[in-house]
This record gives C-alpha cells, sequence and structure tokens, in this order.
C-alpha cells in the first residue's frame, strides 16, 4: 500500500509539467548567478575552504538541484490539513500516520529529483567545467547520503507540521522553520565557507544532513572515517527526529481529541 | 483627490484587519525580519572571509543589497495587489469580474484590495543593511546626493511594481500565474544586490538594456559610491532612474490596458 501511496506521489509532480518547468528555470538562474558571485569572490584564489573553483561553481547547481527534492521551502501539505479538517480523516486512516505521509514525499521527491535535479546537473555541465564523483563507491555514498537527507528533511517538515495540533494554523511557524533550515542547511552559501568557530556547530546540525552533507559527499570532500562520520550524523539525526516526531505526534492527537471534546 | 481618498480609505480597511490578529501579525513581522537578517548575516560572514567581490568591499556591497530589500520591500506591501500569485486568484475567483462592474479604475481597486503589511519585516531589515552600509562605505553626502537617494528608491519601487503588473496581466491569458516571472522579480533582486559587472556580457545587457534594472540600482549607487563605471559608459547613466522607472510604468499600464480589452473571463 506504501508504494501505491508512493507512486501517487510520484505521479502527482508529473502532472504539473509547466510549473516543474518554471521551477527548473528559476533553480537555473539563482544558481548561475551565485555562481557569478563565487567567482566574482575567489578572482584569483586556486581554493577556498578545500572548495576548488569548479567544485564551488558545482556546488551552486547542487544546493540549486536539491531545493525541489528536499522540499527545503514552502512543504504545506501537513499544514494545510489542519485547516481544511482532512487531519481528522487522515489521523483515522488504517494505516500509520507517519508513513502515509512519507510513502508521498518519496515519491514527491523522487519525481522532483528526475524532474528538477538531473536536468539542472545536466544543464551546467553544458556550461561548466562540473565535478563528476569519479568512483563507484563515491557514488554509492551519494545515494546513501540523498536517501538519508531525504529522511530528515521529512522528519524535520513532519516535526514542524505538528505544531498545528496547538496552534491551528502553523502556516506562520512553517515559514520561520523553513527559512531557519535554509540558512543552515548551506543551501545559501558552502558551510565550510563560513568562519571556522560557525562551520563546526553548522556542520552538526540537522539542517546540514538535508544539504550540506550530500554535497560534501558528492564533490569528494568528506572521504575515508570522515565520510562514515558525515553518514553517520545523518542517520542519527534521522532516527532522532522520527522519534522525536512520534512522540510529538501522540501528544498532538491526545491534544486534538480533547479539543474536539 | 477623490480617488486617493477612496484609496487610503480602502487600505486602511485592509491594515486595520490585518491588526485584528495582533498577535499573529508580531510573530509574522519578526518571523520575515528574521529571516532575512539570518541570509544576509551568513552572505556577509562569508563575504569576510574573502574580503571583496569584484572589487567592491563588504560596505558596497551592502549599499546595493540595503537599496534593493527596501525598494522590493515597499513595492511588495504597495503592489501587494498586482503580485502575480494574488492577482491570478481574483481572476480564477470572479472577483476581479466584479471588479469590472465598479465606476472605479481598476487598478485602483486592484491595489486597494490587498496590502501586505508583513512586508515591513523586509523592508526594515532592508533598511538596517543600509544604514549599516552607508557606515562602512563611508559615504560622502551632499546635497544633490541627498536629494536624489528617494527619487532612486522610488524607481526601484516603480521598477519592481511594474514587472509585477506585468505578470499579473498575463493572468488574463494563463489564469495561473506564471512563474517565469519570478526570474525577473525575485531573481533581479538577487541579481541587483551585486555589483553588475561581475556578470557576462549577455546577462548585463539584458538587465540594461531589455529591462532597465540596472539603471535603477547599479548606475545611481556608482554615484552615491563615487565609483567610476568599469566600462566607461557615460556619467549621465547614474541619472536616468526615475526615466527608466517611469519609462517601466508606463509600458505596464499599455499592457495592462491591452489585456483588460482582450479578457473574456474564465467563467466563474
Amino acid at each position: 500500500m506504501y508504494l501505491a501511496l508512493a507512486r501517487m506521489g510520484f505521479q502527482r509532480q508529473l502532472a504539473y509539467r509547466t510549473a516543474n518547468l518554471a521551477g527548473l528555470a528559476t533553480n537555473s538562474f539563482f544558481g548561475l548567478l551565485r555562481a557569478y558571485v563565487l567567482i566574482a569572490l575567489y578572482g584569483a584564489r586556486p581554493s577556498v575552504a578545500g572548495y576548488s573553483l569548479p567544485a564551488a561553481i558545482t556546488y551552486t547547481a547542487l544546493s540549486q538541484a536539491l531545493i525541489a527534492y528536499i522540499a527545503i521551502w514552502s512543504w504545506w501539505d501537513i499544514i494545510r490539513t489542519f485547516r481544511t479538517g482532512e487531519i481528522a480523516t487522515d489521523l483515522s486512516r488504517p494505516c500509520d500516520y507517519f508513513r502515509y505521509w512519507f510513502a508521498q514525499d518519496v515519491g514527491r521527491a523522487a519525481a522532483q529529483l528526475l524532474l528538477r535535479g538531473l536536468p539542472l546537473i545536466a544543464l551546467y555541465a553544458v556550461f561548466y567545467r562540473i565535478v563528476i564523483p569519479a568512483t563507484l563507491l563515491q557514488v554509492l555514498a551519494l545515494l546513501f547520503s540523498l536517501a538519508l537527507a531525504l529522511l530528515v528533511s521529512f522528519s524535520w517538515r513532519f516535526l514542524v507540521s505538528l505544531a498545528g495540533f496547538w496552534v491551528g494554523d502553523a502556516t506562520g511557524v512553517g515559514r520561520m522553520a523553513w527559512t531557519v533550515a535554509t540558512f543552515l542547511s548551506g543551501q545559501i552559501m558552502p558551510l565550510a565557507m563560513f568562519p571556522a568557530w560557525a562551520t563546526g556547530v553548522l556542520r552538526a546540525t540537522p539542517w546540514a544532513a538535508m544539504i550540506n552533507t550530500p554535497v560534501e559527499v558528492y564533490l569528494g570532500l568528506v572521504r575515508g572515517p570522515h565520510l562514515l562520520a558525515a553518514l553517520a550524523v545523518q542517520a542519527a539525526w534521522a532516527i532522532a527526529l522520527i522519534a522525536f516526531g512520534r512522540l510529538l505526534l501522540r501528544a498532538g492527537v491526545g491534544h486534538l481529541a480533547v479539543q474536539g471534546g | 483627490m477623490r480617488s486617493l481618498r477612496l484609496y487610503l480609505r480602502l487600505v486602511g480597511v485592509c491594515v486595520r484587519s490585518q491588526m485584528q490578529y495582533k498577535a499573529s501579525f508580531l510573530t509574522d513581522l519578526a518571523g520575515t525580519l528574521f529571516g532575512n537578517a539570518i541570509t544576509f548575516l551568513s552572505l556577509a560572514a562569508v563575504f569576510a572571509r574573502f574580503g571583496s567581490v569584484g572589487g567592491w568591499r563588504l560596505g558596497e556591497v551592502a549599499f546595493l543589497y540595503g537599496l534593493v530589500e527596501m525598494g522590493f520591500a515597499t513595492m511588495d506591501m504597495v503592489f501587494s495587489g498586482y503580485d502575480p500569485g494574488y492577482f491570478s486568484q481574483l481572476v480564477r475567483r470572479g472577483q476581479f469580474d466584479q471588479m469590472l462592474l465598479r465606476p472605479v479604475a481598476l487598478p485602483l481597486q486592484v491595489l486597494s484590495s490587498e496590502f501586505t503589511l508583513r512586508r515591513l519585516g523586509r523592508f526594515a531589515q532592508g533598511l538596517i543593511v543600509f544604514l549599516l552600509a552607508v557606515r562602512l562605505a563611508g559615504i560622502h553626502w551632499t546635497v544633490a546626493k541627498l536629494l536624489y537617494l528617494p527619487v532612486v528608491f522610488g524607481s526601484v519601487v516603480a521598477f519592481f511594481g511594474s514587472l509585477f503588473w506585468i505578470g499579473s496581466t498575463t493572468c488574463f491569458w494563463t489564469v495561473e500565474a506564471l512563474e517565469a516571472i519570478n526570474i525577473f522579480t525575485y531573481g533581479g533582486t538577487e541579481m541587483l544586490a551585486y555589483p553588475m559587472h561581475i556578470y557576462d556580457d549577455w546577462l548585463r545587457y539584458l538587465f540594461t538594456y531589455v529591462i532597465p534594472a540596472s539603471l535603477v540600482v547599479y548606475y545611481p549607487a556608482l554615484y552615491f559610491l563615487g565609483k567610476p563605471d568599469p566600462f566607461g559608459l557615460p556619467r549621465a547613466l547614474s541619472f536616468l532612474a526615475p526615466v527608466a522607472g517611469a519609462a517601466m510604468l508606463l509600458l505596464a499600464n499599455a499592457f495592462w490596458r491591452f489585456g483588460v480589452r482582450h479578457y473574456q473571463g474564465t467563467g466563474t
């Protein structure tokens, strides 16, 4: 059944063809602007904070390509159901509430990766000399890291959306949460380029696990034991956020029942 | 005069209705301010490592950024009715068809139908960055510069407002808002926040000669910061901001009239 839900989520994205095309154009344009800025910032420097110039340019492609995949902004699917009252139906479905949404999100994310992620990288490859993962191990690590990134991102969005149990309309909470995630995930600038004291802290957060980690895995900036550690941090956040989300869900459902009297 | 009074009255209604939910409004405001400030801080933190962008110091880039943010936020509030996302809803729900029946100018009705006060958060952020930039860049103020600053600000508002207006007009044909306009509006704010000479020729030409974006931000900024044009174009270009802003508004208005004449309704 969860497979059917995932397929549904996938097909829903295919229906919005022009929106996907426009999204791809917008992501590419923003990526391009960031690339110009980084090229200007680098000037004559060959490498900054471990990023060579081609790696930095590839970073601008990846950070844009992942936006739609992990839905870092404007994910209102659950928040909306509090307003429409669908939350009550969804909760009483004969399946696990978390998995019900996660299955759909996997479908959504897969479609976005195919429609907006890969074409963007391909487009970049035409205009720039971008970095491509060199070894099979790197590709496997990347796939693993991408899967974990989605798991962390979904659990985080799930957690934020549950605020709806207490505040009713969680749009404001969501808006603030998505902004924080954008900034802390390394979507705006590579976390490695922040002042040294900040980089260490930022790398360990769940938000870094959404964009910064898969990007660094792709670029081969983390290797060997560091690669394992990076993946372990992602996995740890996935487990922690899922556990917390489930706890909060239980508390929220109790709260909702009281309200409904 | 009568239409101005009407406009102020209707906008007053919008503002008062948003103030009904004071707590929600204030958290929204704080959230926007915080979100935008954090984005700027993260850019500034990275810039500090590099020292300069294409020969411009942080304070000088912040001047561009602050100016664009203030102008765009003001526009986003005043032109809320022409936000393509909002306007397409007016068309879809048939509310625009009702407006066609009222004996009041259409732009006035659209502009007064929505006034998103929340944008003040973004404006405040832009203002803080701008004031900081003025200190950091060490601008040599003259009376002429002080007089020209509000003109440039108004031109930025007019420029982005025209883009919103044009984007909304396309809804007459497409009903759904065209996301492509975002490249020029939100993409424009991003692009104009950096000195134009870091971009390739085609991009710079597009945003100078096809869409006069650099005339309302970059060239005036050269004058305020006392910098020469790296391409050696005449200094007079710095003073074309109001011309560019007005031309864009006229163009948008003409396109809008054309669109209204061809609008057939959506059947709602």
